[in-house]
């Protein structure tokens, strides 16, 4: 412990004194993790709020419940308010109904006499409580855990036909010489600069003419084959030195035993790379999704998430659980995986 | 088994050709050693008879089997990478069973191959370990150990010390002559390292520029070499080379020693630094000024710059105690003069 306050402490000033180089650090890093991480935290704590209070100006920090009380001779239970009385004392009251800026209470222990209270004068008796049904009802009552499902069916499937088709071009374009190699590579590093709106629509009319509309596979397919990744791992695999390959070849392996048994393995930092890359894209689809699946049980969250979004009412707090709930996998990964990412990109990029 | 014959082989790398019509044979059980300066195609010489690489032209044969197209696995020759070519994410028992398996070969019999390769080469407590976790010793005999588990017609090794330091070469190259006493396998060496070549050979073929120069036992080079250019390349340090006109079966070292060459012309007369003696004193001599001294302890290397700007080296045993600016006088011994025509080869002076 002492050492972690020595080590925050710690200061580039001559004799432990601050230079600005501290202040603009301390600035920055602060700085920094409050406009990293504020939006996700907000977000987190806004998942747990009722309607009402997400409707709320201005906003709480925290989410927080009405308390409620049960009042003989109501049937739904009743908010509980603090009325200020007219000699600075305060009194708790609950609501009845409201009229104008008036609002009809009642004391919960003197059940018969109504009063009539100015709004201006109650405020509302709250505690801390999660709106845990703004989780529940979606994945209960709304398909959601069948969305969740689809996409993790989406993620996997597109992952894995991933890393398999895209190390297997890596492969051929970076181990062997063939008459228009570099012109091959070039094409596809070249599809890198097209983006998916401008062949959204011959797409569309190839997965319709191969009957895969409306079904997770048509999801799957036309992402698997990424530019990016071919260009990742070739990189990657111009590194593994070619004597590996003639040792094997002399060993008497064929040539997919030396793509499976020796490239594969001594890609795995590249492969992970593009598995997290491949699992956060597949994850995050939404465009494609949308326009491919249009029945309910064939949706992935991303659309499902759509679905609280109508022209006229927006239900904000089923969105933000469900985000919240989308979010966790990618997390997840990155929590993981952190460090392959750094290792892998720096090794693909330089060597 | 393991008798190599190479008819006119020739290669060439898009439009430049790089070996230029090689014939050699090599014999059973024999250890041959290409040498030749770095880019004189021992390399590739190397790797067409292992058949990593496909001859332009010419014919390879294995005991009397043509093999110029069967692939670099059926051809019966084991290798041995100047970088080891160990397969990183596998352990030494791995790496040494691979191509055993690759061939369907028994169980047991893989084993026993393993077991038996691995106490020859004392690398026993290493068997489950990583290539990474060796030292550069034990790698080489790892890769070594690789080879003799194939019980190949013929080993192939491409350059193997080079990557270790300079006192563990000299304990691995006795190792490796023990070890081809041993098992009598025929053996192909490439190396750029004359002492390797002189030290390990049965027979040395000297190559230049993709041509041979030079096919011969060590000391046959050493004594005989059949051109200016083996002449220069074996023997430390190097031979001293005079350019002179012969005239009457005579020609003239700088100061004007005779020396008797069977035909007239341009010539060159070639010394070997340990073959210069102190001259009597009313001899004709060469006659020089000591420009740099050597003291190695053994033995002692003297440059010295003749009246007329020659540089010549001399090798004199003990330390005969020379100083620098000091004027010395030499002669050749008898019989130990080579000599060459215009063109650079071999002429006998012994006629």
């Amino acid at each position: 412990m002492r050492r972690v306050v020595s080590f925050l402490a710690r200061r580039r000033g001559h004799g432990g004194r601050w230079h600005w180089t501290d202040a603009v650090t301390w600035l920055w890093l602060v700085g920094g993790t409050v406009l990293m991480f504020g939006p996700a935290l907000w977000l987190v704590a806004s998942s747990f709020k009722g309607p009402a209070q997400l409707a709320e100006f201005p906003p709480t920090l925290l989410p927080y419940e009405q308390i409620v009380v049960q009042v003989e001779g109501h049937d739904a239970p009743l908010p509980l308010y603090e009325v200020a009385g007219p000699h600075g004392t305060t009194r708790q009251l609950a609501e009845i109904r409201r009229i104008g800026t008036n609002a009809q209470m009642v004391d919960p222990t003197d059940p018969d006499t109504r009063l009539n209270v100015d709004i201006a004068a109650r405020t509302p008796i709250r505690e801390i409580g999660l709106a845990l049904d703004n989780y529940v009802q979606p994945l209960v009552a709304n398909d959601f855990l069948r969305f969740l499902w689809n996409s993790v069916f989406v993620t996997v499937m597109a992952t894995l036909i991933t890393l398999l088709t895209n190390s297997m071009a890596a492969f051929a374009l970076s181990k062997y010489r063939f008459r228009g190699r570099d012109a091959v590579m070039l094409l596809i590093v070249a599809t890198l600069m097209v983006p998916l709106s401008v062949i959204l629509v011959p797409l569309y009319s190839v997965v319709n003419a191969t009957g895969l509309l409306d079904s997770l596979w048509g999801v799957i397919l036309p992402t698997v084959a990424t530019p990016t990744g071919v260009f990742l791992l070739r990189q990657y695999m111009l590194t593994i030195p070619d004597e590996l390959l003639e040792a094997a070849r002399m060993d008497h392996a064929s040539e997919w035993q030396i793509y499976w048994r020796i490239v594969l393995p001594l890609a795995a930092p590249a492969l992970a790379v593009l598995a997290i890359f491949s699992v956060v894209w597949r994850w995050n689809d939404f465009l494609w999704p949308l326009i491919v699946l249009s029945r309910r049980e064939t949706y992935t969250l991303q659309v499902g998430l759509n679905t609280y979004a109508g022209e006229l009412n927006v239900q904000w707090h089923y969105i933000l659980a469900m985000t919240v709930v989308t979010m966790i996998p990618v997390v997840l990964v990155f929590v993981f995986l952190q460090r392959f990412i750094t290792t892998g990109i720096a090794g693909a990029g330089i060597k | 088994m393991g008798r190599i014959t190479l008819n006119d082989i020739r290669k060439r790398f898009g439009t430049t050709e790089v070996i230029h019509g090689v014939d050699l044979e090599v014999g059973e059980g024999e250890l041959v050693v290409f040498v030749g300066p770095s880019g004189c195609g021992k390399s590739t010489l190397l790797r067409l008879i292992a058949g990593l690489d496909q001859p332009t032209s010419g014919t390879i044969e294995i005991d009397g089997r043509d093999v110029t197209r069967v692939s670099a696995a059926d051809r019966g020759l084991a290798m041995v990478f100047q970088s080891y070519a160990l397969y990183p994410h596998m352990t030494v028992q791995q790496n040494l069973s691979f191509g055993l398996q690759n061939t369907k070969m028994a169980r047991d019999e893989v084993g026993r191959r393993v077991s038996e390769a691995a106490r020859m080469l004392e690398i026993e407590p290493l068997l489950e370990r990583r290539p990474t976790q060796l030292s550069g010793g034990q790698r080489q005999r790892v890769a070594i150990g690789r080879a003799i588990v194939r019980e190949p017609a013929a080993f192939l090794l491409d350059e193997p010390l080079s990557n270790l330091d300079a006192e563990l070469r000299v304990t691995m190259r006795a190792e490796l002559a023990q070890l081809h006493d041993r098992l009598t396998t025929t053996m192909i060496y490439v190396t750029h390292d004359q002492v390797e070549a002189m030290t390990l050979a049965d027979r040395i073929v000297v190559l230049r520029h993709g041509r041979i120069e030079q096919v011969a036992t060590p000391l046959d080079l050493f004594n005989r070499p059949a051109n200016l250019f083996v002449a220069g390349f074996i023997g430390a340090p190097n031979m001293n080379l005079f350019t002179a006109t012969a005239q009457d079966g005579q020609a003239a070292l700088p100061g004007g020693l005779a020396v008797p060459v069977p035909r007239n012309g341009p010539c060159t007369i070639g010394i070997r630094p340990q073959h210069l003696h102190p001259a009597e004193a009313d001899a004709s001599a060469l006659e020089g000024r000591v420009t740099l001294v050597e003291a190695l302890g053994t033995e002692t290397v003297v440059h010295f710059r003749t009246a007329d700007g020659t540089d010549v080296i001399t090798v004199m045993a003990g330390q005969p105690g020379i100083r620098l600016g000091d004027t010395i006088r030499l002669a050749p011994d008898p019989g130990q003069i080579h000599l060459f025509d215009a063109d650079g080869d071999r002429m006998d002076n012994n006629v």
